[in-house]
């Protein structure tokens, strides 16, 4: 559309055509809290180990039967400006500790919905997030006291696999005892000396088939591959990783061979095989048994690998090479040469195996190694997707509790002693920001009540009497899981505990996220960029095409 | 019928008092937008791209520039207030306001029948003496670290909330006066601003040395080197294709071989050329690390990595230039005349890893004259929004040392300007005078939408200041927190004087031309796309 002279006024006449603007209270802070509250309400149903699973089904048809809150939100591409600005925050929390999503979302939604009543009441926006600011901060600061427990030795696995259980157990329900043992197993197995623990070295590996509890973890990786030649068994293994093709090395610039007759011809092609034969006999007299491939492998060097019987791995991914030199101590080399001793790495066992009907080659240490896998087995691909999420929460878990040892009171109880101590902190407060104190209080809260909803409680009676009870100094009371007997549990001698760095990021972001969103009071959307709509978008994505007239 | 009609009938046209209308509403339509940003307790705008990213902002500058303003007014003063940030990095938010005021009561007399010209003049003789009263309560004094705090702290202030501004306000300050140097303009590309999805934006910090957003390419190359020389190259360590068509002939596998060695034997030769002069000057204790321009192949990263040399290939071109300010050294075009002088230094250089990301930190350089600003924050919009600030605040404190003087702000130096204007307006002939005192009365918005901002009555307020000025003769301006007026000296708030001597010259000249605009038309064919 071309610049026609304007009628005088109206300011949308000054934007491209079809730019959108809002502005001022109604437009946008109360339209911007709605999207968030929705955006949580939705998920505040997963929260907690008796959380509901969601059916998402993405923009490329896939379906995900999931509760995780990092993975419904990647999935459901949230469009919203202000929903937006909670993903981002998910998304920081996701990145800072790897677990405790829906924690975030979940409060940052109550701060905004309580924020509305509020300004309904007629506080100013700059109050109540003043009030927030002062609030997060004062329950940062109460979080410190809260410790109940810290992780001694992070080498001890009954200790990991207790401090990683509840995390689990929000996830998957009812195998928490096993998984837990399990990660614990190898997290600790892939400690070295020095201290440092990467998640990176806890591999995962899912194949279809078994149950949950026939998944085992090994020392060392596991690769869904066929080995390439025959031999594929090896004790003590030798292993030389080669970074290049398996192959007569080629030169960079083009060169022809050039010849005369068919002697020559004959000539060249023994002298070619010579050259590989010696190749590989050079490899395999350095003592090497496996040779791993991360590029192309010729037909004529995996013949004399046969022939010199020398196990042939190839690797597809480039971090898996890298990974794999880690676990075996081995140095990759960039052409076909035979290793030198420190180059060459070394690896108990080496052999394929059939689980359920898929081949693996499995690199096997008994010694200690710096990356472990764990061999998930179950029954559907949606089933092994969320253990596999849910595992890796876990792994992070006990990521963050190497950064800080130092554990808190799960099952709401943590959340719930916040709540009572900033309310009582809201009352010494002077001005108007108390109201907001108070109210932050009260989200502190959402998140015990959803926990106490989600487990099928009766809400109200039990958080009533949860809140007397932290009143009293009870502070590690939280809301049970069981759904038998008592509705209240003492958190800390349940063994459900969570490490404290994570509730910390979590309030952090949460508020930050909150305040944000209370401070934009104007938006301005341009137009749409060009270029093909995404599929997705399709409201009635459930009815066959045909039947939607166009 | 107007003429253009007549002669074009598709022809758009808009007279006289339409015209005005037009012009008018659409200067005060972006005051309107603008009004709520001004001061440290402005509000943020979210700004929505085509793309569906999202941007959060207080800065007039970045909203007028995502804004996709069309209308031809608008964009008009869209364009005199970013030409306003390109020289002096701040001001627009004021630059709008005040044009859009200057408009505003003006309108007020043409309505009257007074005629546009004469406003016109009338703004013109109270520019003048607006400029005279600047060079009057303009303090020139030293620019110590003290000050320019002062300075930045007021800058930023508008630009994010109070404990981020204070953070950057130190690491802005010791940017600059780290890379300046003295009787040379102060080049402000020497400060590298670098980003990093991470933590909060309170772990933004200043490194007294360089970032580079890529790692070693080798996994064996060292994560960490202390006390290390650096080498800044730009030489080929890979092999290069000859420029001619060429090819090789041979009969056996030996000669292929020999042919594959031959070909990386030049290469190789560089590459030991720069581990003897690694061997020569250091010991076992020194590191040796080796930054190239361009690029470094597998085999070569490999035998550094034998010798312990941490290389990193593909630099930024800026970075070579930047690493030799860091860390001194001389940056070399071939490995023939390496000498131990042409190497730098630098305390501590370390990588690290963020999901798929590497950084590579190069620190405690001594005396460094490029220094690297680590913007980190959660998501992207937090590290534009900084990013953002970090650029204004960086101009506000050059400004302040290159105008060695500033002006005293919170809304002080426009209260002052508008009652010397009243004074003088006298001394103006005819009915000019009436545009002298449109001006003094546009120049008030300033105070009045700050106070608005935080929550007080504007009149009031403005009232106030005007009361405290005349009686105490000082500077006075708003005090944010309390709505009473305040000696702005005393309490460090300066605005930098070229940017009030900028919106001065600009505002005046842009008012001026949209007032005397009689007709807007648009001729011609409409275009083929509408």
């Amino acid at each position: 559309m071309a610049a026609h002279v304007p009628v005088a006024p109206g300011y949308l006449q000054m934007l491209k055509q079809g730019s959108r603007y809002y502005s001022g209270l109604e437009e946008v802070v109360h339209r911007n809290i709605e999207a968030c509250k929705q955006l949580s309400l939705c998920l505040r149903t997963s929260y907690g180990p008796n959380g509901l699973n969601k059916l998402v089904i993405n923009h490329l048809d896939k379906i995900f039967v999931t509760g995780d809150a990092s993975c419904i939100l990647r999935e459901l591409v949230v469009e919203h400006p202000a929903a937006k600005m909670l993903v981002m925050a998910t998304q920081a929390q996701e990145q800072e500790i790897g677990d405790g999503t829906s924690f975030v979302l979940i409060l940052a939604g109550s701060l905004l919905e309580n924020a509305e009543e509020l300004l309904k009441l007629g506080l100013s926006i700059s109050e109540i997030t003043e009030g927030y600011k002062v609030a997060s901060n004062k329950a940062l600061d109460l979080l410190e006291d809260l410790s109940c427990l810290s992780l001694k030795d992070i080498r001890d696995v009954t200790e990991v696999a207790a401090a990683t259980r509840p995390s689990l157990a929000s996830k998957q329900y009812g195998y928490e005892d096993f998984l837990a043992t399990l990660v614990a197993k190898s997290c600790v197995s892939t400690i070295p000396k020095s201290g440092e623990f990467s998640a990176e070295s806890v591999r995962i590996c899912k194949i279809i088939g078994a149950s949950v509890e026939d998944s085992v973890m090994l020392e060392g990786m596991v690769f869904k591959r066929e080995t390439e030649g025959t031999v594929n068994y090896v004790q003590d293994a030798k292993v030389a990783v080669y970074n290049c093709a398996f192959d007569s090395t080629k030169p960079e610039t083009k060169g022809t061979v050039l010849l005369k007759s068919a002697g020559e011809f004959m000539d060249f092609r023994k002298g070619e095989e010579a050259l590989m034969e010696s190749h590989v006999r050079d490899i395999a007299e350095a003592g090497v048994n496996v040779v791993v491939v991360g590029a192309k492998i010729g037909d004529l060097a995996l013949h004399y690998a046969d022939k010199y019987k020398l196990m042939v791995v190839k690797m597809t991914s480039r971090n898996d090479l890298q990974r794999l030199c880690k676990a075996l101590g081995a140095t990759p080399l960039l052409s076909l040469i035979p290793p030198t001793e420190d180059e060459l790495g070394s690896c108990s066992k080496v052999y394929l195996q059939e689980v359920g009907d898929t081949q693996v080659v499995v690199f096997k240490q008994n010694q200690e190694c710096p990356m472990s896998t764990i061999l998930l087995r179950g029954s559907t691909d949606r089933l092994l997707d969320n253990i596999e999420e849910a595992v890796n929460d876990a792994v992070s878990t006990y990521n963050t509790l190497i950064r800080d040892p130092r554990l808190v009171p799960g099952a709401g109880a943590t959340e719930m002693q916040l709540a009572v101590k900033i309310a009582d902190f809201s009352q010494s407060v002077p001005g108007l920001e108390q109201y907001a104190i108070h109210a932050y209080s009260k989200s502190l809260q959402s998140i015990t009540q959803a926990l106490a909803e989600n487990s099928g409680t009766q809400t109200n009676p039990v958080m009533s009497k949860l809140y007397s009870l932290h009143q009293q100094g009870e502070s590690s009371a939280g809301v049970s899981a069981d759904g038998e007997g008592t509705d209240l549990i003492d958190a800390s001698e349940a063994g459900i505990l969570d490490p404290l760095l994570s509730k910390h990021w979590g309030i952090k972001l949460a508020s930050e996220a909150a305040i944000t969103v209370l401070g934009v009071d104007q938006i301005i959307i341009a137009k749409k960029s060009g270029g093909p709509k995404p599929r997705g978008e399709n409201p009635n994505w459930d009815v066959p095409h045909d039947a939607i007239d166009n | 019928m107007s003429a253009i009609k007549a002669l074009n009938p598709k022809a758009e046209v808009a007279r006289a008092q339409a015209a005005l209308a037009v012009n008018i509403s659409a200067a005060r339509g972006l005051q309107d937008v603008l009004k709520s940003n001004l001061g440290p307790k402005g509000t943020m705008k979210m700004l929505v791209s085509g793309a569906g990213d999202i941007k959060l902002t207080k800065d007039g500058n970045v909203l007028l520039h995502e804004m996709q303003i069309q209308h031809p007014t608008a964009s008009l003063i869209a364009k005199v207030a970013t030409a306003q940030d390109d020289i002096t990095g701040d001001g627009t938010t004021s630059n709008v306001l005040i044009i859009g005021e200057l408009l505003k009561q003006a309108d007020l007399y043409v309505s009257e029948g007074l005629h546009p010209r004469i406003i016109a003049e009338g703004f013109e003789a109270a520019k003048e003496k607006a400029l005279q009263v600047l060079e009057q309560v303009k303090v020139t004094k030293e620019m110590d670290r003290e000050t320019l705090i002062n300075v930045a702290r007021t800058s930023l202030r508008t630009k994010v909330h109070v404990e981020l501004a204070d953070l950057l306000t130190e690491a802005v300050v010791d940017a600059v006066l780290s890379i300046r140097q003295p009787n040379e303009p102060i080049d402000l590309f020497m400060v590298e601003i670098m980003e990093m999805k991470h933590k909060t934006d309170s772990d933004t910090v200043l490194i007294r040395g360089l970032v580079l957003d890529h790692g070693a390419r080798h996994p064996d190359m060292k994560k960490r080197v202390e006390d290390a020389y650096i080498l800044t190259c730009n030489v080929s360590l890979e092999y290069e294709k000859t420029e001619v068509t060429s090819g090789f002939f041979y009969k056996s596998a030996d000669e292929r071989e020999k042919l594959v060695k031959a070909e990386r034997k030049f290469i190789e030769e560089r590459v030991k050329k720069i581990i003897e002069l690694k061997k020569a000057v250091c010991g076992d204790s020194k590191g040796f690390v080796v930054i190239n321009q361009k690029g470094i192949d597998p085999f070569s990263l490999d035998s550094l990595a034998k010798e312990g040399i941490v290389a990193l290939r593909r630099a930024k071109r800026r970075n070579m230039e930047r690493l030799t300010l860091a860390c001194g050294g001389i940056a070399m075009n071939s490995v023939d005349d390496l000498t131990p002088e042409c190497l730098g230094h630098a305390g501590l250089v370390f990588e690290h890893t963020l999901g798929e990301e590497k950084f590579t930190f190069i620190e405690q350089c001594s005396n460094p004259r490029s220094v690297t600003l680590l913007v980190k924050g959660p998501n992207k919009h937090t590290l534009t929004q900084i990013k953002d600030a970090v650029r204004d605040g960086l101009r506000a404190v050059k400004n302040a040392i290159e105008d060695g003087s500033v002006v005293s702000g919170g809304g002080a130096f426009e209260v002052a300007v508008a009652d010397a204007l009243i004074k003088h307006k006298p001394n103006v002939k005819g009915r000019a005078q009436l545009g002298v005192q449109a001006f003094a009365d546009a120049l008030l918005i300033i105070p009045k939408v700050l106070a608005q901002n935080s929550g007080y009555d504007p009149q009031e307020t403005l009232v106030k200041l005007q009361t405290e000025y005349k009686e105490s003769g000082q500077l006075v301006g708003v005090n944010l927190s309390t709505g009473e007026p305040m000696v702005a000296a005393e309490v460090g708030v300066w605005d930098n004087y070229n940017v009030k001597k900028q919106l001065l010259h600009s505002c005046t000249v842009i008012a001026s031309n949209i007032l005397l605009v009689d007709e807007i038309m648009r001729a011609g064919m409409s275009s083929l796309k509408g």
